[in-house]
């Protein structure tokens, strides 16, 4: 978009006839690591909020894996443990729910607080303020992710994934898909006051369905319907990564396209329909 | 150069006309008014001139561009400081902190310990944001929009919403900046904000500017006319009276006269005379407010229907 003027001195003020381009010394790039960094303390200084944010997949994991304790699942999964089966699907929720649920939350409010139009209206080019809520967005998931990592670990047992590669692959495209479909949801949403039920709705909806709880055997209705949306797929290519179901192939491709294709829809919703100012009236 | 030149502008969303023929100038140093009911397009106007809407016709130059021209946004941004209608103020940052980031979005900002005394928030400058009142965060609000050391400051309806000493809070930074160089260009629908602070007032009401001028002569405030007024007494007629009636709404006659003395004599003879008595009598001149509403009479009615 603009480059880094080279030789901008710090004392010089802002040219007083019309230039074009950039004109700072803070290069873009940087800028984007400088408000990443305001993004987290802001994030960071909501301690009940961030709590919450981060505490929710492993307050479930715990909980569901202490009251399923010993069992066993069927549904074609053969003789495992549904703890470790939680593992990788609350690994899912958390990276639904910071790139998706949180993302599109934030970003309907700021937008009906008028900060979207404000940032708008700064001489920094927007991408740059915009990539790094996205970017904040996905240190978040990746922190949860981290943790629930370490919390199955310690707390169930030795589950860490079976196929190291192909679960950071996906990790990485379910954050681009739910971050872009977080995007184009915040699109969706007219209010402030309508974000917090018609975000969770689609949230736990999705979630429920497509196997968060309890397997879905592959083949049923359930596991068909599901399949069109791209949480099933998320979930299950983490179960690949985790060896579930026993042989299955880590490189889960089919899932990984599918939550690209979403993930390309949400792009092409946002772009479609975003705005930056409050819908008043 | 003035700051703001405006001429012919026009605006639609579909086939409604948000703006239409709208010409002003706002010299450098001045408060500029934009007066007029919600949905009359004051807005719509202000987001045109930061750049952030386009225009459907007309020639706009702001701080000597053309807003809509993608090639110097970034320079005119940076030239200019903007608040909007809503209050957009991160809640968890303290004063410092949200001050200090946006700052380093300007190429020379005011150093933010000036711009907190300039608000007034010296002792509220580490406190959390959703600690402060609305005035307090409005002045916060005012101090985000000056960071960036502007020539030109957009406030939309800065006062909006805000408790009386809120409000008088906000007039006097205005007036510190405007002492210290800043142009302003406001919009409001207070008639006390246009005479507290503007040096000119533009009128708009349905799109279209009805009178411009200063908040003392708009509208032939600064003619000698006045306004009389009073109950039309019980048992006559308008056709009764000795003098020509501008309006009667509800029994209450108007008249408007420059020749207040003459008629005044006649009148009150008359009533003598017939034993009329003349209630609530009254000889005022024209307020601002008086212009205001006989300027956006026509529209009252609309405009609380269209959208905000």
């Amino acid at each position: 978009m603009s480059t880094p003027s080279p030789s901008t001195s710090p004392s010089t003020s802002s040219p007083s006839t019309p230039t074009t381009g950039s004109f700072r010394g803070l290069s873009d790039v940087r800028l984007v690591g400088r408000q990443v960094w305001y993004e987290q303390l802001s994030f960071w200084l909501n301690p009940l909020g961030a709590f919450f944010t981060l505490g929710f997949s492993v307050i479930f994991l715990v909980l569901l894996g202490a009251i399923a304790g010993n069992a066993k699942i069927g549904s074609g999964y053969g003789s495992v443990k549904l703890v470790q089966y939680y593992l990788p699907s609350f690994t899912a929720y958390a990276i639904m729910a910071a790139c998706f649920t949180v993302l599109a939350q934030t970003l309907v409010n700021r937008r009906e607080m008028g900060l979207l139009k404000r940032l708008r209206l700064s001489p920094v080019p927007t991408w740059s303020l915009l990539s790094a809520v996205f970017l904040s967005t996905m240190i978040i998931a990746l922190l949860q992710v981290g943790i629930l990592l370490a919390v199955g670990t310690l707390g169930f047992g030795d589950y860490l994934p079976a196929h190291g590669a192909a679960f950071v692959l996906t990790i990485v495209v379910g954050m681009f898909s739910f971050t872009a479909l977080g995007i184009g949801m915040s699109t969706l949403v007219p209010n402030a006051d309508a974000s917090g039920p018609m975000v969770s709705i689609v949230f736990f909806l999705l979630l429920a369905f497509s196997g968060l709880y309890f397997p879905i055997k592959p083949g049923s209705t359930l596991a068909n319907i599901s399949g069109y949306f791209p949480v099933r797929h998320l979930i299950t290519a983490l179960l690949a990564s985790f060896n579930l179901p026993s042989g299955a192939n880590p490189w889960a491709w089919h899932d990984l396209l599918v939550m690209a294709i979403w993930g390309v829809g949400g792009v092409f919703v946002a772009i479609r329909r975003w705005r930056w100012a409050p819908r008043r009236g | 150069m003035p700051a703001v030149s405006v001429r012919h502008l026009a605006k639609s969303y579909g086939d409604k006309q948000a703006v239409r023929d709208v010409s002003f100038d706002v010299e450098k140093g001045d408060v500029f008014a934009l007066l007029g009911p919600n949905g009359a397009g004051k807005t719509t106007t202000i987001e045109i001139l930061e750049g952030f809407r386009d225009r459907s016709g007309g020639e706009v130059e702001t701080l000597g561009v053309d807003p809509a021209d993608r090639s110097t946004q970034r320079w005119l941004r940076s030239r200019i400081g903007v608040v909007l209608q809503e209050l957009a103020v991160e809640p968890y940052y303290s004063v410092r902190q949200v001050l200090s980031r946006n700052a380093g979005y300007y190429p020379s900002p005011r150093p933010v310990p000036e711009v907190i005394a300039l608000i007034g928030l010296e002792e509220k400058a580490d406190d959390r944001v959703k600690t402060l009142s609305g005035g307090q965060q409005r002045r916060l609000d005012v101090g985000l929009g000056i960071i960036g050391n502007p020539e030109l400051l957009f406030l939309d309806e800065p006062t909006t919403g805000l408790d009386p000493s809120g409000r008088r809070d906000t007039w006097d930074l205005i007036r510190q900046l405007t002492s210290l160089g800043t142009t302003v260009m406001l919009t409001t629908h207070y008639m006390d904000e246009v005479e507290a602070l503007a040096d000119r007032v533009a009128v708009l009401n349905n799109a279209e500017i009805v009178a411009a001028g200063t908040p003392t002569s708009i509208g032939g405030r600064d003619s000698s006319e006045v306004t009389i007024r009073f109950l039309l007494p019980e048992g006559t007629t308008v056709s009764d009276l000795p003098v020509t009636v501008d309006s009667l709404e509800q029994g209450l006659v108007e008249i408007r006269t420059g020749d207040e003395l003459r008629l005044l004599h006649e009148l009150t003879g008359w009533a003598l005379e017939h034993d009329h008595v003349l209630t609530g009598l009254s000889v005022v001149r024209l307020t601002l407010e008086d212009v205001y509403l006989h300027l956006t009479r026509d529209a009252a009615e609309p405009s609380e229907k269209a959208i905000k």
